[in-house]
C-alpha cells in the first residue's frame, strides 16, 4: 500500500516536473528569441536576410551594417543627447533623492510630515498631460535640453526607496557626529551617503534605464527641435518611415547592399537595445532589489 | 530687550513684508504676463521672466523675420536676455535671504542684505530693460518693433523699490551683532530650508500643471484666442463632450477601449503570483535563475524596441512569415500588426510578454521569505505538493497581492500610452486608442487644448476617487490598505 502511493507520487512528480519545465522553457524562450532573431539578422548576409533565410543560425557573418550606421549624423546626435540626459539626470536624481530622503527622515523637521506628504501625494496625483505641457511650454522647457533633466531631478518613489533606506541605519551613527560638531550636511555627506551605496546604486540603475528608453517626453517636448529627440524617438521614426530611411542612407553613401529598409531598421533596433543588454547582467541583483523595496509602503 | 515692544514690533512687520515681496517677486517670474521684459511686441505674450531668461530662441521666436529684415538690431534681444538673467539671479539671491532669515541674529542681518542685494539686483536688471526699450526707438520699423512699457515692468520696479527700502529699515531697526556671534539656525528650519530647493521643483512640475486646468473653461485656441474674460465659457465643453455627436462618439469608443484593455489586466493579475508559484517549484536553482534572468529584460526595453522586435517577428517580411513561407505552408504573407482582429488579446499579450518575469519577483521574493518548518511539518502530515501550495503559499502572497490589485484599480483608467501609441495604425486606431492616447492625440497633436484638458481633468479627479474608495473597501474588507 505504501509502496503504491510512493510510486504514485513519484509518477506525478515527474509529470508535473516535466509540464512546469517546459512550459518555463517555451516561454524564456519566448522572451529571449526575439532578441536573438533581430541579432543574427543584423550581422548575417544581407541578401540572405533579404529573402527571409535567417531564422536561427546567422550565416556570413559581416558587421558592415553597424559600421554603416555610425556614418549616419542624425543618429549620432541622438546617442549624444541621450548618452548626456542618462548621465546628467541620473547622477541629479540620485544626489537629490539621497539628500531629501535623508532630510525627511529628520523628525525634529519643521512640519515633517506635511513637506513629506507635499512630495507623496503628486505619485497618486496629477494635473495631466496637456496642462503639463503647457508648464513646460510656459517654462521655456519644449525645445531645450534643459525639459529632459529638471522635471525628473525630483522623483518621489525614489525619495521613499531612500528614506526608508536611512531609516534602517542605526541612529546612533548620526547622534555621535552631532555631537562630535557635525552639520547635517556633514553627517550626510561622511555617513548617510557611504551606507546608503546599495539603495543609490539600485535608483540609479532604475533612473539611467529609465533615460535611456525616454521615448514620450522627447515626442511631446521636443517638436520643434529634431536635433533634441532621443534615440528611442529616433528609432520610432525609422520604424515608421521607409522612404525616409533610403534616403539617409543614400545620402551618407552607404553600399547598395545596405539598401534595404529591413536591416537598417533590424541594425538600427539592436543599437538601441545592446546598451541595455551588456549592463543588465551587472545591474540584475540591483534591479531585483529595487522591487523588493518598492514594496514598502510609502 | 524687550520683544514685545513697538520698535520690534515694527521690525517684524517689516521682516514680514520683505518675505512677502521677494516671495511674490519670485512667483511672478512664471506668469507671462507679468513679464517685465516683454518691450517690444516682437517679444510672444506666453513668455515668462524666467523664459526670458533661459531660452534665446523662445525669447526671439516671433522676431526673426524682424532681425534679418534689419528692422531690430539683434543685439538688443541679447541685452534683454542678459538683464532678464539679472534679475532671476537677484530674486533667487533674495530668496536665499528670505530663507536665511529664520537665523539667528547674525544670520538674520547677513538675511536682510541678501534680500537688500537681490532688491538693487532687480532694480539694475530693470534699468537694463529700459535702456534696451529706449534704444528700440531707433529701430528702423517703428510700426512693426512697437517700443512697449509692459505693466509688470511697473509692478516689479515697485516690488524691488519696496524690498530695497524694508530691507534697509530691518537692518538699520536691528542692533549689530556681535563679531564673533557664530551664525546660528534652528535645527527644525535648517532642515525646511534644506528641502525647500526640492519642494519648489516638485511644485512648480507638479502642483502648478493644475493652474493649466483653467483652460478647461475657455474657448481657447493657440495662437488665435487667449484666456482673456471674453473667451470664458463655463462649462461649455462639458456640454460639448455630450451634445456633439462625433465627440460624444469617440468618448465612448476610447472608454470602451480603455475598460476592455484595464479589465483585460484586472482579470489576469494573478497570473506573477502563480508564475511564482510554480517556478519556485522546478528542483534545479539554475534553471530557476535562468528563467528569472530572461523572463526579466523584456520589462528593460522601451515600448518602441518592443515594436521593433514585434515587427522583426510579426510583419510582412518578418520571422513568422519568413518560416511559414520558406517552408512552403503559405503563399501570401500576412502582416499580423495590421487590422484590427484580436487586438485587444494581442495588447494583453505584448503586455504580459514585457512584465509577467519582472512582476513575478516580487512573489518569488516572498516566498522565499516564508518559515520552511511550515513546509516540513505540512510533509509530515501529509500534505501533497498542489496542498501545500493553496494552503501555505498563497495565504501567504495575498497581502502583497491585495496591495497590488489595489493600485491597479485606481490606475483602471490610466492604460499608460506609450505601448497604444507605438502599436497603433490607420487600420487598428479604432480599437486601440485608449485615453491616455486620446488625450495625446486630440491636445498635442491636434491642439484642442480645452477639451483635451477637460477629459485629462475628469480622468484625474475619478482615479483620485478610485483609489480613495478603493483603499477604503479593502480596509473594511481586509483591513489592508495602501496609507
Amino acid at each position: 500500500m505504501a509502496t503504491t502511493r510512493q510510486e504514485k507520487g513519484k509518477t506525478g512528480d515527474i509529470v508535473f516536473n516535466l509540464i512546469n519545465y517546459t512550459v518555463f522553457t517555451i516561454f524564456t524562450i519566448a522572451c529571449i528569441y526575439p532578441f536573438y532573431y533581430l541579432f543574427i539578422n543584423t550581422i548575417s548576409e544581407n541578401s540572405l536576410v533579404q529573402r527571409g533565410l535567417i531564422t536561427f543560425i546567422p550565416r556570413g557573418i559581416h558587421l558592415t551594417n553597424y559600421v554603416a550606421l555610425a556614418e549616419v549624423n542624425e543618429l549620432g546626435t541622438s546617442f549624444l543627447v541621450t548618452v548626456a540626459r542618462t548621465v546628467i539626470g541620473t547622477g541629479l536624481m540620485v544626489v537629490v533623492s539621497a539628500f531629501a530622503g535623508y532630510l525627511v527622515t529628520r523628525r525634529e523637521m519643521q512640519h515633517r510630515t506635511f513637506w513629506y506628504r507635499f512630495l507623496i501625494i503628486t505619485m497618486y496625483f496629477n494635473a495631466g498631460l496637456i496642462p503639463w505641457y503647457l508648464t513646460m511650454s510656459m517654462l521655456g522647457l519644449t525645445n531645450n535640453f534643459l525639459g529632459y533633466i529638471i522635471p525628473t531631478i525630483v522623483a518621489p518613489f525614489n525619495v521613499i526607496l531612500v528614506k526608508t533606506y536611512v531609516e534602517s541605519i542605526p541612529v546612533e551613527l548620526e547622534e555621535s557626529a552631532f555631537i562630535d560638531g557635525a552639520g547635517y550636511l556633514k553627517v550626510f555627506r561622511y555617513i548617510i551617503w557611504p551606507l546608503s551605496k546599495p539603495i543609490l546604486a539600485t535608483i540609479a540603475v532604475f533612473g539611467a534605464v529609465g533615460h535611456w528608453n525616454s521615448f514620450m517626453d522627447s515626442l511631446i517636448l521636443m517638436q520643434g527641435a529634431p536635433h533634441l529627440q532621443t534615440v528611442q524617438h529616433r528609432l520610432f521614426n525609422y520604424l515608421n518611415q521607409n522612404t525616409n530611411l533610403e534616403a539617409i542612407m543614400g545620402r551618407s553613401g552607404i553600399v547598395q547592399d545596405m539598401l534595404n529598409t529591413k536591416v537598417i531598421k533590424y541594425t538600427i533596433s539592436m543599437v538601441t537595445i545592446i546598451p541595455i543588454l551588456m549592463v543588465y547582467p551587472y545591474m540584475q541583483k540591483y534591479f531585483e532589489r529595487g522591487i523588493m523595496l518598492g514594496a514598502v509602503k510609502g | 530687550m524687550d520683544v514685545y515692544g513697538p520698535r520690534n514690533i515694527i521690525t517684524r512687520f517689516f521682516e514680514h513684508c520683505v518675505k512677502i515681496l521677494v516671495f511674490l517677486s519670485a512667483v511672478m517670474m512664471f506668469f507671462p504676463t507679468m513679464n517685465p521684459a516683454r518691450v517690444t511686441e516682437l517679444i510672444n505674450r506666453t513668455i515668462s521672466l524666467f523664459t526670458s531668461a533661459v531660452s534665446y530662441s523662445r525669447l526671439t521666436a516671433e522676431a526673426v523675420r524682424a532681425i534679418r529684415l534689419g528692422w531690430v538690431m539683434e543685439n538688443n534681444f541679447t541685452f534683454i536676455l542678459l538683464a532678464s538673467m539679472v534679475i532671476c539671479l537677484a530674486i533667487f539671491g533674495a530668496l536665499l535671504g528670505a530663507g536665511l532669515s529664520t537665523g539667528n541674529l547674525r544670520l538674520k542681518r547677513l538675511a536682510y542684505k541678501l534680500t537688500l542685494g537681490g532688491g538693487v539686483g532687480q532694480i539694475l536688471g530693470l534699468l537694463g530693460i529700459y535702456f534696451v526699450y529706449l534704444r528700440l526707438w531707433e529701430s528702423a520699423n517703428l510700426e512693426r518693433v512697437l517700443p512697449q512699457i509692459s505693466s509688470g515692468f511697473g509692478v516689479y520696479l515697485a516690488i524691488a523699490s519696496a524690498t530695497v527700502f524694508l530691507s534697509l529699515a530691518v537692518l538699520a531697526l536691528t542692533p549689530k551683532a556681535a563679531a564673533d556671534m557664530p551664525y546660528e539656525m534652528e535645527r527644525s528650519k535648517q532642515l525646511v530650508l534644506m528641502y525647500l530647493p526640492f519642494a519648489a521643483l516638485v511644485f512648480v512640475f507638479s502642483y502648478l500643471p493644475l493652474w493649466g486646468w483653467r483652460y478647461a473653461f475657455f474657448d481657447y485656441r493657440p495662437g488665435v484666442t487667449a484666456l482673456t474674460a471674453e473667451n470664458f465659457v463655463g462649462l461649455k465643453w462639458f456640454a460639448f463632450l455630450f451634445q456633439n455627436p462625433a465627440t460624444l462618439n469617440d468618448i465612448v469608443r476610447v472608454m470602451r477601449n480603455t475598460l476592455i484593455m484595464s479589465t483585460l489586466g484586472l482579470a489576469t493579475s494573478w497570473l506573477p503570483m502563480v508564475f511564482a508559484m510554480f517556478l519556485v517549484e522546478a528542483k534545479s536553482a539554475r534553471f530557476k535563475r535562468f528563467v528569472q534572468t530572461f523572463t526579466t529584460i523584456p520589462n528593460f526595453i522601451s515600448w518602441v524596441l518592443v515594436y521593433g522586435l514585434a515587427l522583426a517577428i510579426f510583419s510582412t517580411d518578418g520571422f513568422v512569415n519568413s518560416l511559414l513561407l520558406n517552408l512552403g505552408l503559405r503563399t501570401q504573407p500576412i502582416n499580423y500588426l495590421m487590422g484590427d482582429s484580436f487586438i485587444w488579446l494581442k495588447m494583453w499579450a505584448w503586455g504580459t510578454w514585457k512584465g509577467l518575469g519582472w512582476s513575478a519577483i516580487i512573489y518569488i521574493a516572498t516566498i522565499s521569505s516564508i518559515d520552511p518548518t511550515l513546509y516540513e511539518s505540512a510533509t509530515v502530515d501529509g500534505a501533497g505538493r498542489f496542498q501545500k501550495m493553496r494552503y501555505i503559499t498563497l495565504p501567504s502572497l495575498m497581502p502583497t497581492y491585495f496591495v497590488l490589485l489595489i493600485m491597479a484599480v485606481a490606475a483602471f483608467l490610466s492604460n499608460g500610452m506609450e505601448q497604444y501609441l507605438v502599436f497603433e495604425n490607420s487600420t487598428n486606431t479604432a480599437k486601440i486608442t485608449v485615453l491616455d492616447l486620446y488625450v495625446y492625440q486630440l491636445g498635442i497633436k491636434n491642439g484642442v487644448i480645452p477639451l483635451s484638458t477637460l477629459i485629462g481633468m475628469v480622468k484625474s479627479l475619478v482615479s483620485l476617487v478610485l483609489l480613495f474608495s478603493v483603499n477604503r473597501l479593502s480596509k473594511m474588507v481586509r483591513g489592508e490598505s495602501i496609507f
